[in-house]
């Protein structure tokens, strides 16, 4: 019993290791970042003789104080961004897995995909618009749409690319259609599933940003970080930028978000290291 | 009793059409183990996933205990190459993978325990030895009590300690438990040691080019005994008169 628990402890001594190397890493590259935009600030503002670029520190002072506007603004964007993640992902995964899995209807389904699948949403922005109107549903609709193409794609050649021994092995014990499912083409895709959905996180957070800032100009939906960049579009460049570090901020969130989720649900991707014979 | 006879599988259609097994015939009698050796990529598998029920017989039958196979069936187990754990299931997890399929409530603490598996319930694979996820591949096996053990080249790709130990290790369960056993090996001398009937299979698609009788296989005397090493080199000439 001594392995088992010698294993454990040293499992979660490892874990935490690497939880701690993460946050050091975040926090390194957050350093970076502002640091790099401290320096262009000041060169832009050495070569041109005025402010183009405002300092990261001007920038979180307005945050604070626009905190009132900008708190709710990031609520709204961060919950039409989760609306479309889940939607999408709920969507897709399953579609996608049953027809990357069944050879036949993945010879028939994947032209469709993949004539469809290039076509920008935005182009459809106003299609969309006379059809639907400018509320909500059109906002989380363009960001889901986009997610649901990356989703489809990844669960596809997920699903083509199980080894066949881990099919084998499972009808062999007797499996029905949904055992396979169950026990290997979930549980075999779920790593791509959230590695596309971690990818396509930048994806949804640029078509977030076009959508509320195109519909913001025509509609009067809720707010959101897109819509205040547009109504603060003549204001001083901090207004903006106060919001775009909003919206990196929420892709950072929903990127951690799911890499929380993947160590937790594919916690036997994160091991290693047999011994012994 | 495994009983295989005039067994042809052919796959795809028309122009694409493959034959891989070519009316094959063999016999397993109950409580012994039988071993194919044949060449690489020969039809060795398709005629154990066959046996199986995995793979339906373009022609031919195929009883087990006197029961025409017609699919997958309880009492048939397959260990694969690999030994094909699932790397997001525990080691407990795995060895009791059959019994959840088949909604059955047994504990898998006894089989792990045979196997040396104790303390290792909650490693997964990847923490493993490439030996040790063998054994989790036979607790597998085993956990359905099969009258039947079906093993395609469950000792592939292990260091000879290793595969040895394996071998060992099946005997042991074999002489405990007398399933009847089927091994698909491409080791001349693993199928001479472990396999009482020894059937040479052609290139594909696969024939029986002999089947000879090995009654001493399943001793540990045996391996190193003078008539081991002429039936193992007889082997060897006959293969390679194959390949």
């Amino acid at each position: 019993m001594s392995v088992r628990t010698q294993g454990g402890d040293r499992r979660s001594a490892a874990e935490i290791l690497s939880g701690a190397k993460s946050v050091a890493t975040y926090l390194l590259a957050a350093c970076v970042v502002l640091g790099v935009w401290w320096i262009v600030a000041h060169i832009l503002y050495a070569v041109r003789g005025y402010s183009v670029l405002p300092t990261p520190a001007e920038t979180f002072r307005l945050a604070i104080t626009l905190r009132g506007d900008l708190a709710p603004a990031f609520g709204n964007s961060a919950l039409r961004f989760l609306i479309s993640i889940v939607v999408a992902f709920v969507l897709a995964v399953p579609f996608g897995l049953v027809v990357g899995f069944s050879r036949r209807l993945h010879q028939y389904v994947s032209p469709l995909v993949f004539l469809t699948y290039p076509i920008p949403p935005v182009a459809l922005l106003v299609f969309l618009y006379m059809a639907f109107g400018t509320g909500e549903a059109v906002r989380v609709f363009v960001v889901t749409i986009a997610l649901f193409f990356q989703l489809l794609v990844a669960a596809m050649g997920a699903a083509r690319q199980i080894p066949p021994s881990f099919v084998t092995s499972v009808r062999s014990a007797g499996a029905t259609k949904w055992g396979l499912y169950k026990h290997v083409v979930l549980p075999a895709t779920l790593p791509s599933m959230l590695t596309a959905a971690r990818v396509s996180v930048g994806l949804g957070i640029t078509l977030l940003y076009i959508a509320e800032t195109r519909i913001g100009a025509v509609g009067g939906a809720r707010s959101g970080l897109g819509v205040f960049i547009k109504v603060h579009s003549h204001a001083p460049a901090e207004y903006e930028l106060s919001a775009v570090v909003g919206l990196a901020l929420m892709g950072l969130v929903f990127y951690t978000a799911l890499e929380l989720l993947d160590r937790w649900l594919c916690r036997w991707r994160h091991v290693g290291g047999g011994g012994g014979t | 009793m495994i009983e295989v006879a005039d067994l042809s599988v052919a796959y795809g259609t028309g122009r694409r059409r493959v034959l891989a097994v070519d009316r094959v015939s063999l016999s397993v009698p109950t409580g012994e183990m039988g071993a194919l050796v044949g060449p690489s990529g020969c039809g060795k598998s398709t005629i154990l996933y066959a046996v199986d029920g995995l793979i339906p017989p373009t022609e031919g039958t195929i009883s087990v205990a006197d029961e025409p196979v017609h699919g997958v069936r309880r009492d048939v187990a397959l260990i694969l190459q690999d030994a094909g754990l699932l790397p997001w299931k525990t080691v407990r997890q795995n060895a009791e993978l059959a019994l959840r399929i088949q909604g059955v409530g047994e504990d898998v603490a006894d089989i792990l325990n045979t196997l040396g598996l104790t303390g290792f319930e909650n490693s997964f694979p990847a923490e493993l030895s490439e030996g040790m996820k063998r054994r989790v591949g036979i607790a597998r096996a085993l956990a359905l009590h099969p009258r039947v053990l079906l093993m395609d080249e469950p000792m592939a790709n292990l260091d000879s300690l290793t595969r040895e130990h394996i071998q060992k290790l099946i005997l042991d369960l074999w002489k405990s438990l007398r399933f009847t056993a089927l091994l698909v090996t491409h080791d001349i001398e693993e199928a001479v040691f472990l396999g009482r009937h020894v059937f040479v299979l052609s290139r594909r698609p696969a024939r029986v080019v002999e089947a000879i009788a090995n009654p001493e296989a399943g001793t540990a005397a045996y391996r190193g005994s003078d008539t081991f090493v002429q039936r193992v080199r007889y082997l060897h000439e006959l293969l390679g008169g194959v390949q």
